[in-house]
Formats: C-alpha cells, structure tokens, sequence
C-alpha cells in the first residue's frame, strides 16, 4: 500500500460558545490514499461538514481546532501559519460547497472568478488564464466554455453553475478536493450526471476526493470507502460496499433503512426515533444509546470500545452481527 | 435597458412637475408678493395695474401655467436684490458649490470606504476600533464646530491654509474653478474637509456593515477555499458587492450637499448657492428662491437618475438581456 495522501489523527474541532463548548468534531482518525474516494456520511450536525473546513483550515470562528494532527503530504496543516495554509488551498486542496448560487460571486463573471482562482497561486497572464478557464470549463461539460467565460453565474442553470464551482476546484490540479453536499441543492436527474462526471474526473487525473453527505445513496454509488459520522465521531467506517450490505453499527443500519429505496412501496419510510443529541452536552457513554434499538445498561457509561479488523471499524457495545 | 431609462426618464419629468407646483404653491400663491413688490403708499390705480401685469387676477390654475411656461423657457425671473436674471445668478455661483460638494463627497468615499472595509473585515482589532470612535464624532460633532476648529488651527494657529474665500479660479468653458491650480486647491481644502466629515462617518459605517455581511457570506468562504488572499477577497469581491449601497449613499450626499452646504459655506465666506439662498432668503428675493428650489429638485432627480443607471452597471442581475443556459 502506498503512503497516504491524508492521515487525520484524533481531529478535534470545538466551537467555544456562551452556552458551553460545542463539540462538534470529537476525535476523528482516518487515512486516506492518493487518488482514493472517500464518502463521509452522517445527518446534520453530525460534524461532518466541519471535519471537511477543518481540512482546508477555514473553520468560523468560534470554532477551532483544538487537538489531533492532520498530516497531508507529511506536512501537519494544524498549526501551519495562515500563509502557508493559504498558499495551500485551491492548490493542493480544492473545495466544492454545496449552493453554487451562493459560492459564485454574482457581480464577477466566471471567466474572472476562475482567473482569479488561478492568480491566486502563481503569475499567469489574463490570456492565459482565460485559456486555461476554458479548457476547464469544457472538461466538466460545458458547452462553448470559450465564450461563457464573460457570463456572470446568474446566466447558468443550477447544475452548470455546480459545473463551473468544480472546474474552479480542479484549476490548479489539486490532489484533494473536499466536495461538501456538492449535489443537494440540484435535481435528482443532475445529480446523478455531476456525481458520474466527478468519478469519472477524479478517477482521470488522479486526485483524491472527500465526499460529504447525508445521503448514503449517494455515497454508495461513488466512494470506495465510506465514514459514518455521528456526533462528532465516526462510528462506523470500512470499505462502501461491505458496509452498506452488512453495517455493525445500529446507527448504519438505521440509516439504510431510512432509504426510499429500501422501503416496501406504500410503507411509510423507517426512521431512526429521536433526534441527534445536543453536542454541549454529550452523554459519557455511547451518544446514540438513546436513540439506539439495541441499548441497554451497559451502553450508558463508558464509551463505546472501538472494534477494528480487516479494514473495518465501528465504536459499538452491541453490534450487529457481521455477515456470513 | 431603453426602456428602463424611458421609464425612469418620465418618472423624473412627473416629480418635477410636482416640484414646480410646490414651489409655485409655496411661494406664489401663499402670501401676497404684491405687497413685497410694490411700496406700501402706492396708489389703488397703480396696484391694479399691477397685479393685472403680473397675472395674479387670473385663476390659480392659470397663474401655475404661465409659471410652468415661463419655467420651461428658462426664464426664472430678475432677482429683485441684484437686478439680473435669476438663473445667471445663479449659475455664477453654482460651480462653487458643486466643487465643494463634490470634493467632500469624493474625500468622504475616497477615505471612508476602505476604513469602513477594513474595520468590517477585522472588527475587534484596536484600529477597527479608533476607526469606529472617528464615525461616532463625524456623526455627532456638529459641523459649525468643526469648522471653526479647523480655521482656528490651520489657518489662524499654523497659518498653513487661507481662512475663508475662494481664492483663485481658473477658467475652463467660461467656468471659474478652483480645483485646478495649488493655489485654488488651498482654499477648497478646509471647507471641503469640514462638510466631508459627516460623510466619511457615514461611508464608514456603510461599508463596514457591507463588509461584515460579505465576509460571512459562501462566496468569500469559497474564495477563501480557492486561495486567495484576503486582500484581493476584500479589493475584488467585497468591494463589488457592497458597492450599491455605497453609490446610493453617494449620489443622495452629494444631492443634499450642493443644496445645504449654507453652514460650511457662511463660515468659510464660499461664495455657492448656499450662501446665496441664505441671502435671499432674508431679503424675500423670492425669483431667486424659485428658482433655487427648482434648480436643487432638478439635482436631485438627474443624481438619482445616474445613481440607478449605475446600478444596472454595477449588478449584471439588473440587466435585462441574456437568458439561463
């Protein structure tokens, strides 16, 4: 195996807050090899979507990293001076965010956005970066990229602008993009047409690709590997396909069920009872017990036990029993 | 685009409508201008026969037409106080206003602005803090104050800059200004400062406000996530996107400046329109005060006219072309 791309150790992200402090990432360790695709899957405010910020070193204050290393590359990015960082992101580490009519400047045409994305990390000419914009613009699918390039995005459909916000992460060939719900705010037919591409892109030019979502679906379709998250830690991770045919975790499991698909027609959806705990006051033992079918006295105090082989992991008291 | 001009073309010609009928009511209707024009001892005769060649025997509705005709040909009337034309009067010293005005309003933005910026984008740094105290002042130290303070020290302690007047103009189209020699720079400095005052508090606070709603918003987190630096974040995408709010505040400052500059103007002897309303005002030149009032109204709408067609400069949404892919 060669060496990881991404090594998170015991990532720690707390938003100090007057009501007390929020943990909302709580100890998450996971690899990653170059080229891998990743998906991290929980329900919101699951601190998803924070592990991913924390990653590219842009998490809003009050929020902070306060312990665990992220090594990239055999660098730690935790404590790299702002300079460094920044220099770092759009180069080497790309993000996608989840609404493309928020991301994209509305008074900035593409072609100057996408210039400045470029000019951000080296001196590249006007000409050239509108070259290199287009040459990008056509590679994520979008026709007469050349002379799009002077349209503002409110000339452009959900899913092209979705397009144009990925070709500006892939502009610097970088070898990590971190996708945040890329694909939630687009129709499910363009959905399916950008997650097929953003395989079939990061797959071409090698890069390495961390998708977050709530939507295991989505993830099963794409990642080789899945995290499932839950109240700031990850409680059950391994390769997709084995975890979503035989998930050990009772969290896992209640998430499949809770997919359309796997629903009887005219049944009402399953759903996991309860909601997700409040992160400033976690309970010491396991922090789905409440909510867990499989609970008992046992799960209340110490934390879950962390059970690893073959490539898989989960943090369970009680698990489900592993396939045959 | 033609047509939204059109459109706001007409809405301009109605609220000047409305202006003038104002006016008219104001100051013709109301009160008794025959009892101004003409001397108390005159005789019945000689009152008749004047009242009859100024048209005040006919209805009102008449008087307003012919008013709104003689308006229309530019014929404001002769200022009873200097015996000339109203409107060349006036013209004479508008130019003094208008590059006093514009001067306070420039330096107003041209500092302001990216203070403001810089006090949104760090706003619990000690700077962003001092930078605040300064808006606070600008708002509440009034500006008769302030001129004064400013003459005592750098005219009259330092002797660095003339006291009041308009010194030396040089004349471009038959125009006299100031701004063009060093000289003339000398005498517009103090007065343009002490009217900039309140308009660098309020372009501070603007954009600050602007500022701090930008830098939270997903299209800076996304720059951010692309690399790049804070300061080409705040110059190419902040500045844009906080800049409606910024003209809009410009155009109506720079509208209500050239016609209240009266404070800065007396205190400084300017000799602008300020001055001259003042004036007339106490010796109830009542053509001048028409067409004053005409004149400012006509400001306004030209500068809100300008401020909106920028609009559709400075958001491609406003434009009307184009259509989604």
């Amino acid at each position: 195996m060669t060496a990881p791309l991404l090594e998170v150790t015991d990532l720690r992200t707390h938003f100090l807050t007057r009501a007390g402090v929020a943990k909302a990432v709580d100890g998450v360790s996971f690899s990653l090899a170059p080229g891998e695709i990743l998906g991290l899957v929980g329900e919101s405010g699951s601190g998803k979507s924070v592990t991913g910020f924390s990653l590219i070193g842009l998490v809003d204050p009050p929020g902070r990293i306060v312990g665990g290393s992220i090594c990239f590359a055999g660098r730690d990015l935790v404590g790299l001076p702002p300079e460094e960082m920044r220099a770092l992101r759009g180069r080497r580490i790309a993000m996608v965010f989840q609404d493309p009519q928020a991301t994209l400047n509305p008074v900035l045409t593409i072609g100057q956005q996408m210039a400045l994305a470029l000019q951000a990390h080296a001196w590249v000419s006007d000409r050239a970066a509108a070259e290199r914009a287009a040459a990008m613009l056509t590679r994520v699918g979008i026709p007469e990229a050349a002379s799009r390039l002077s349209n503002y995005p409110h000339e452009f459909s959900g899913g092209m602008r979705q397009r144009v916000a990925i070709a500006m992460a892939l502009l610097n060939g970088p070898e990590l993009i971190v996708a945040d719900e890329p694909t939630t705010a687009l129709d499910v037919s363009i959905q399916a047409q950008i997650l097929a591409e953003m395989k079939a892109l990061a797959r071409e030019s090698g890069t390495a690709l961390i998708w977050i979502s709530h939507d295991l679906a989505t993830v099963s379709s794409l990642a080789d590997r899945v995290l499932v998250m839950y109240a700031g830690r990850i409680v059950e991770s391994g390769p997709v396909g084995e975890v979503l045919r035989a998930p050990r975790h009772p969290y896992t499991r209640g998430l499949l069920d809770s997919l359309p698909a796997m629903a009887e027609p005219g049944q009402r959806l399953r759903q996991i009872p309860g909601t997700a705990p409040s992160l400033l006051a976690l309970p010491p033992g396991c922090p789905f017990a409440p909510r867990c079918p499989r609970a008992d006295a046992a799960c209340a105090a110490p934390p879950p036990p962390r059970v690893e082989s073959d490539g898989r992991l989960f943090l369970c008291h009680h698990p489900l029993e592993a396939a045959a | 685009m033609l047509g939204f001009v059109i459109q706001r073309l007409l809405q301009a010609a109605l609220v000047m409508v409305a202006m003038s009928a104002l006016v008219f009511a104001g100051v013709y209707a109301i009160g008794n201008p025959i009892d101004v024009l003409i001397s108390p001892d005159a005789t019945q005769d000689i009152r008749a026969e004047a009242i009859r060649r100024l048209g005040l025997d006919l209805p009102l509705w008449q008087q307003y037409l012919a008013f709104l005709g003689r308006l229309l040909r530019g014929d404001f009337g002769t200022s009873f106080v200097f015996g000339m034309p109203v409107l060349d009067l006036i013209l004479s010293r508008l130019p003094a206003t208008l590059e006093l005005a514009l001067a306070a309003v420039l330096i107003g933005t041209l500092v302001g602005v990216p203070l403001g910026v810089y006090a949104g984008y760090r706003p619990d740094s000690p700077v962003a803090r001092a930078i605040m105290a300064v808006s606070v002042l600008g708002f509440s130290v009034p500006t008769f104050w302030v001129g004064l303070i400013l003459i005592l020290t750098f005219a009259v302690n330092l002797d660095w800059l003339p006291a009041g007047d308009r010194g030396p103009t040089v004349e471009v189209f038959g125009i006299g200004w100031s701004f063009l020699t060093l000289e003339g720079l000398s005498f517009l400095l103090l007065p343009a400062l002490n009217l900039s005052l309140f308009k660098l508090a309020m372009m501070i606070r603007l954009s600050r406000a602007g500022t701090r709603e930008a830098m939270l918003t997903d299209t800076v987190k996304f720059a951010r996530a692309a690399g790049l630096k804070d300061r080409t974040i705040l110059r190419r995408h902040v500045l844009r996107l906080i800049s409606i709010p910024i003209v809009t505040v410009f155009g109506l400052e720079l509208g209500s400046t050239l016609a209240f500059a009266v404070v800065t103007e007396t205190i400084f002897s300017w000799p602008g329109v300020g001055k001259l309303i003042i004036d007339s005002i106490t010796s109830l030149d009542r053509p001048v005060m028409v067409a004053y009032l005409v004149l400012v109204a006509f400001l306004f709408v030209t500068i809100n006219l300008v401020v909106d067609l920028s609009y559709a400069l400075l958001d491609p949404r406003l434009r009307r072309h184009g259509a989604a892919a």
